[in-house]
């Protein structure tokens, strides 16, 4: 179908997309690679020289990059196995035969669509506060001292409130699969004599494979640069128990003005992205074959 | 996957799944509960259900404040506008990948998602320099230049997957029955079209409403969008539990409307034609 004319209008109606693509991706990370080799600060404009490789090597030993490293991976590892593995358990609950399934459904959804700052807040000032806080309520009910969630466990505490707002998420996509299994299939392992375990483990897990594989994908994206909860709530603090790279970056360019630093910082960023982006990849090279 | 069942199990499920459900709304119903209540109410211990003196004070307050609607205008004006601005430029380049292939269209499209994959804040520091430059920093156009760019792969990888669905057969056929292309389009291709293109377009206005990273740096008090300004409900002295659940209440209501009613969409959409 495609005519020599044809193709060139597809060309045209691709261009724009992927001319202004392209200019996003290359000219602030050309600009961020630049700035990360130079002495760069805002309050001193005019004075950047070349500095090589000094702003990595003051990236690196910051006392807070490996903290931050690892914060950073003890959130995205946190959130996706709780939401992956929650999210499996409500899915194969929610497919169950009950009353009242939409209004249940809907109930269960609804952390998705609120906005990360209002649900930061809202966790963070009426459940973890442990003086006004339900939580700490409930903790005098039960004659137990108060817990100070975001003080005394920063980490995780921001874990339990972005592993709220994504459990809808994995829920909604892996019950989508297990609604398309074929039940057919289940009566005949059961007729077979396969107990709900074997089940399980043989048929449904597989057959969710695909779904979860998006599910990691996706999260994972948006679980790398969580951002606004941990400024809302915790300011990367105390100290740096809950900084992690996107939060590091953020407060030595745009709170100590240190441009040089916040770069090499935006690039390192962008490298451990970009290793996970691999793996990533490589899953849906294989499972998203279209 | 509905299978036979006994009366009691389904009881048994019934109390469990609406048990969980409630858990995971309560966060949401106790912010709406406490949109309603006086300051005092709103942190008493024990803390009040239903029982207490309903109110909407704190609607006005917010408003009166605070200047509330400017806020909710912006997030209008930039979840809508970076939206438009994304299908226009999405909608010929999923068009053409899906009906036009060429050798590096898979490719092409691979590159357009991995460029999702690019952390923010390895760019934010020249977006930053480049916009107060050209005087684009706290201004709704800069938000909307910037949300359309990040949400542009999502658009197209998404509205590539519905135009891939339409069979070229039924193109042929309509030729060879002798439609125009005029009419081809009208009747044939846009009510194909339409669906794939509605749900892209919900799901970009919900990503865009509750974009937090971008607004909270490029915006001030100028342009900052709800979910910007609800941030400002964070310091300790500004805090107040009722007004802070009515500043809330009002900026997630929207996106949780529209959600509730497009659900089915926007799994269809989200799974990129990945989940049957």
């Amino acid at each position: 179908m495609a005519t020599q004319a044809s193709r060139a209008a597809g060309r045209l109606m691709l261009s724009p997309a992927v001319v202004l693509l392209l200019l996003w991706m290359i000219v602030p990370l050309g600009m961020t690679i630049y700035f990360s080799f130079l002495r760069y600060n805002l309050l001193i404009p005019g004075g950047e020289t070349f500095a090589g490789f000094e702003n990595y090597s003051y990236f690196f030993t910051d006392p807070n990059f490996w903290p931050a490293l690892t914060n950073t991976l003890l959130l995205v590892g946190g959130v996706l196995l709780i939401t992956t593995v929650g999210g499996i358990l409500l899915a194969l609950l929610l497919d169950q035969p009950m009353w009242g399934q939409g209004i249940v459904r809907i109930l269960v959804i609804a952390p998705f669509f609120v906005m990360p700052t209002v649900s930061a807040l809202v966790w963070k000032n009426m459940f973890m506060n442990p003086v006004n806080g339900l939580f700490g309520w409930l903790a005098n009910v039960f004659g137990v001292p108060p817990f100070d969630f975001l003080s005394q466990a920063p980490l995780f505490s921001i874990i339990l409130i972005v592993a709220w707002q994504w459990l809808p998420f994995a829920t909604l996509i892996l019950l989508t699969a297990l609604q398309s299994l074929d039940s057919e299939q289940i009566e005949a392992a059961e007729m077979d004599g396969a107990g709900p375990f074997s089940r399980f483990f043989y048929i449904m897990l597989p057959h969710l494979a695909r779904a979860a594989t998006v599910v990691i994908l996706i999260q994972t994206i948006f679980l790398l640069s969580v951002f606004a909860e941990i400024l809302v709530t915790t300011n990367g603090g105390p100290g740096n128990a809950s900084t992690n790279l996107t939060y590091l970056v953020y407060s030595q360019s745009l709170l100590q003005y240190d441009v040089g630093l916040g770069s090499a910082g935006g690039i390192v960023a962008v490298i451990l992205a970009n290793i996970v982006a691999i793996f990533l990849m490589r899953m849906i090279g294989k499972n998203l074959e279209t | 996957m509905a299978r036979a069942t006994t009366p009691q199990r389904k009881a048994v499920v019934t109390v469990i799944a609406w048990l969980i459900a409630l858990i995971i709304f309560f966060p949401i119903l106790w912010t709406i509960l406490t949109s309603f209540k006086s300051e005092a109410d709103a942190i008493a211990i024990p803390p009040k259900f239903f029982n207490f003196d309903w109110t909407l004070v704190n609607y006005e307050t917010v408003q009166s404040r605070s200047n509330y609607f400017r806020h909710f205008w912006n997030s209008v004006v930039i979840s809508l506008g970076s939206t438009l601005l994304a299908l226009i430029i999405a909608i010929p380049a999923a068009w053409s990948m899906a009906f036009v292939p060429g050798r590096w269209t898979k490719d092409i499209l691979m590159w357009m998602l991995s460029t999702k994959m690019l952390p923010a804040v390895g760019v934010l520091i020249p977006i930053y320099l480049l916009f107060r430059d050209w005087g684009l920093l706290d201004t709704r156009m800069g938000l909307i230049i910037v949300l359309t760019m990040i949400n542009l792969p999502i658009v197209i990888w998404m509205l590539f997957t519905y135009f891939k669905e339409i069979p070229g057969e039924i193109l042929e056929a309509s030729r060879m029955d002798g439609a125009s292309l005029g009419k081809e389009i009208i009747y044939v291709l846009t009510p194909m079209a339409v669906p794939g293109i509605a749900s892209t377009l919900l799901l970009n206005i919900i990503l865009a409403w509750n974009e937090a990273f971008w607004t909270l740096n490029l915006t001030a008090a100028n342009s900052a969008p709800l979910s910007a300004f609800i941030a400002s409900y964070s310091s300790p002295e500004g805090l107040f539990y009722a007004k802070l659940s009515a500043a809330s209440t009002m900026a997630i209501a929207p996106i949780l409307i529209l959600g509730w009613f497009s659900q089915k969409q926007l799994v269809r959409g989200l799974t990129f034609g990945a989940v049957k």
